[in-house]
């Protein structure tokens, strides 16, 4: 029906998708004007490509295919220099690039994560790596699925899960110790005002 | 402190696999992760970021309805959209959507997008059972949304019958031969769903047919 | 960083001899093709396969190395491998537009490095794949596959084909419409099997928090277990049979899947894994083990 052109369809499978991919653009990118925008490009691209669907993926599958091609377009675009797809995955240690430092491995996460920390975390990663962390630990997408979303193999997106959560873990951490550092900062000025 | 065995672990150590129960990988892990406080913070802390994004999702907003609004003036201007959205569905919008405007369907498409949607419908048409107004909306849903379906899809595979080469190949015998089991279960679950509808077993076994029919149809049409 | 050998074309001249007018018959049909590749790759290399017809028998070795050895006998396929990055393509490309089933023919034989990851696409003939334990995908239409102990995250689709897992680890997930799959000595901690017409087979290890969801239409499921197993059993017959030799704990709430067709619901010793068997109009059986 929609591949016909029949705008009752059309609305249907905008109200079926809509959701999950408002959200997958929202984690992406963070602001919601920005993550508004993809979706009405995503869905545009969507129903212009809608005669092109061949069976050959689940229709969702293909649809966050197209949402995460166009939400990683637009960050591409946004970075200083081009960057390949692989650049933007497997990032230097300069642009933030997970260290393996063992040392953190004696900080603790204590206590649950705060929603907005982690939200921020996932902001300051490189896009391959917060593609994948939100298509699976977000929005529970099997590593299967995400090989199709992002045409890459299933031992691929296994391992760039791994690193996002290593990198999120420093990030947090890092979090962590600059909220100290405030506290102990603001503890020391109340204490020299008495 | 990080040992030789820290370092041999977190080298081998990968979040996203699932270990499996007895292996000798996970007992490896597992016997590392007694004797070892620092790896076992490291491991914990990877699994509560890893819950922590499971919340994440429940935190969303709805998309706010200008999304919507924007995006069908653009279909309207490039003329991808074709006539005017009901406001609010009726009782029968399922069976105003399949008939008659399934008149042409193009064959590279088959059931694939369609089937979808059309099941995503279903399935939302389909609530909590025990209430007796969605019971009936469910009656009325089945109905209007399985028999044009299955009209449908019979339509495709003649229209695609009419294609196929004279002479076949044991590929495309195979392909028709389960065509022909399918067919045969979808005939039997339709009589199931009829008998007893409020059986979700019987519906997902139904639904479960069709999909299998779209993908052996759009398979046949892709040689 | 691959190396093309290409063995001499052989051809067989005793069929040749037997009659004049049977030569130019003849001769094309005994044309063996070979060609045999080599490509040095990374760990966590990517195979992809994709064979219309034919023997595909793909087995892992202890080299840092991809081989690939094909078979063909017309010349109007034409096989093919090549690598990019850490990724070989393996491949069949029909050359003539008119092509019998026997002209499409090839046979491949594959070796790998145990952690490559597979993706195989072979409508007709046979899959075979040994000691693989990375990822598979695998889809064929009437081809059997055949996967003996691999691990990871195998996924499996035919048509009519069989399928049979031997001591299997990892992910497993199979459907098909008329196949029929055996699963031996599995060591699995998810399985999900589904097919319509054809008959199940489980016989493995029910692993703590595993889940083994077995369904067809029609058509025979069998599950074997021994006394010692745990697990959460959930099996439903809309219109068939559903027989248990487990002495299980029936559970404390009416399950509404048990208001329609036969169902037999129950823990047996800690319901530890999640064994849930469902079939339309087929026989459900759980069998102690000999």
């Amino acid at each position: 029906m929609a591949q016909a052109g029949n705008a009752a369809a059309f609305e249907r499978l905008y109200r079926l998708h809509n959701r999950r991919v408002y959200s997958l653009c929202l984690r992406m990118v963070g602001n919601t004007a920005e993550a508004e925008d993809l979706t009405q490009e995503a869905f545009l691209q969507l129903f212009r490509k809608i005669a092109t669907f061949r069976g050959e993926s689940a229709f969702s599958t293909w649809l966050h295919r197209l949402a995460v091609n166009v939400v990683l377009m637009r960050l591409r675009k946004k970075s200083a220099t081009e960057s390949s797809l692989d650049e933007m995955t497997e990032p230097d240690e300069e642009s933030g690039g997970p260290r393996r430092d063992f040392g953190m491995a004696d900080l603790r996460l204590s206590g649950s994560i705060d929603r907005v920390n982690l939200q921020r975390a996932v902001d300051h990663l490189p896009p391959g790596y917060k593609a994948v962390f939100v298509l699976h630990d977000v929005q529970g997408y099997e590593h299967n699925e995400i090989a199709e979303i992002m045409d890459c193999s299933i031992g691929n997106s296994k391992s760039q899960l791994h690193k996002a959560r290593m990198r999120l873990r420093e990030l947090l951490h890092e979090s962590l110790r600059d909220r100290a550092r405030e506290d102990r900062k603001a503890a020391g000025n109340a204490g020299g005002e008495d | 402190m990080t040992t030789v065995a820290c370092r041999d672990f977190l080298d081998r150590f990968d979040s996203s696999d699932s270990p499996r129960n007895g292996s000798p990988a996970d007992l490896s892990v597992q016997a590392h992760l007694r004797h070892c406080p620092s790896c076992r913070s490291f491991v914990e802390d990877l699994g509560k970021i890893r819950a922590a994004g499971a919340q994440l999702a429940a935190s969303d907003p709805e998309p706010p309805a200008r999304i919507w609004f924007a995006l069908r003036a653009e279909l309207e201007k490039e003329g991808l959209i074709r006539d005017t959205p009901s406001e609010v569905p009726s009782k029968s919008w399922l069976a105003e959507l399949f008939s008659g405007k399934f008149s042409v369907l193009p064959r590279p498409v088959l059931a694939g997008g369609y089937l979808a949607a059309l099941l995503a419908i279903a399935f939302g048409l389909s609530g909590p059972i025990n209430s007796r107004i969605n019971r009936q909306r469910w009656l009325d849903g089945t109905q209007s949304s399985t028999e044009p379906l299955s009209a449908q899809l019979m339509s495709a595979e003649k229209a695609s019958f009419s294609s196929w080469p004279a002479s076949e190949t044991p590929v495309t015998a195979s392909l028709h031969q389960n065509l022909e089991i399918v067919d045969n279960y979808i005939s039997l679950c339709e009589n199931s769903v009829r008998e007893d509808p409020e059986n979700e077993l019987a519906r997902e076994y139904l639904y479960e047919a069709y999909q299998q029919k779209a993908d052996l149809l759009a398979q046949l049409n892709d040689r | 960083m691959s190396t093309a050998q290409f063995l001499p074309l052989r051809f067989n001249w005793k069929t040749g001899l037997l009659a004049p007018g049977l030569l130019l018959v003849t001769s094309t049909a005994v044309f063996a093709h070979n060609i045999e590749k080599h490509f040095k790759v990374e760990p966590r290399s990517v195979v992809t396969i994709h064979n219309p017809s034919g023997k595909v028998v793909v087995k892992a070795w202890t080299k840092s190395e991809v081989m690939v050895i094909a078979t063909h006998t017309s010349d109007k396929v034409e096989v093919d491998a090549e690598q990019t990055g850490n990724r070989v393509d393996v491949m069949t490309h029909q050359i003539s537009n008119s092509i019998s089933p026997e002209d499409l023919r090839a046979d491949y034989q594959i070796n790998v490095p145990e952690d490559a990851e597979l993706q195989i696409h072979d409508d007709s003939g046979e899959v075979s794949v040994a000691n693989v334990l990375g990822d598979m995908n695998v889809e064929t239409v009437g081809a059997g596959v055949d996967l003996e102990d691999a691990a990871g995250y195998l996924t499996v689709r035919t048509v009519g084909g069989s399928f049979q897992c031997i001591r299997c680890a990892g992910r497993l997930e199979v459907s098909s419409i008329s196949g029929s799959f055996k699963l031996l000595s599995l060591r699995s901690y998810h399985v999900h099997a589904q097919t319509s017409k054809g008959n199940i087979l489980l016989d493995g290890e029910f692993l703590p928090n595993g889940i083994y969801r077995l369904k067809n239409y029609s058509g025979v499921i069998e599950v074997h277990f021994s006394p010692g197993d745990s697990f959460d059993l959930s099996a439903t017959s809309l219109k068939g049979k559903v027989n248990s030799q487990a002495s299980l704990i029936p559970p404390a709430h009416a399950h509404p899947v048990s208001k329609f067709g036969n169902a037999i619901l129950g823990t047996f010793n800690a319901g530890h894994a999640k064994v849930e068997l469902s079939s339309f109009d087929g026989t459900i059986n759980i069998l102690k083990r000999e």
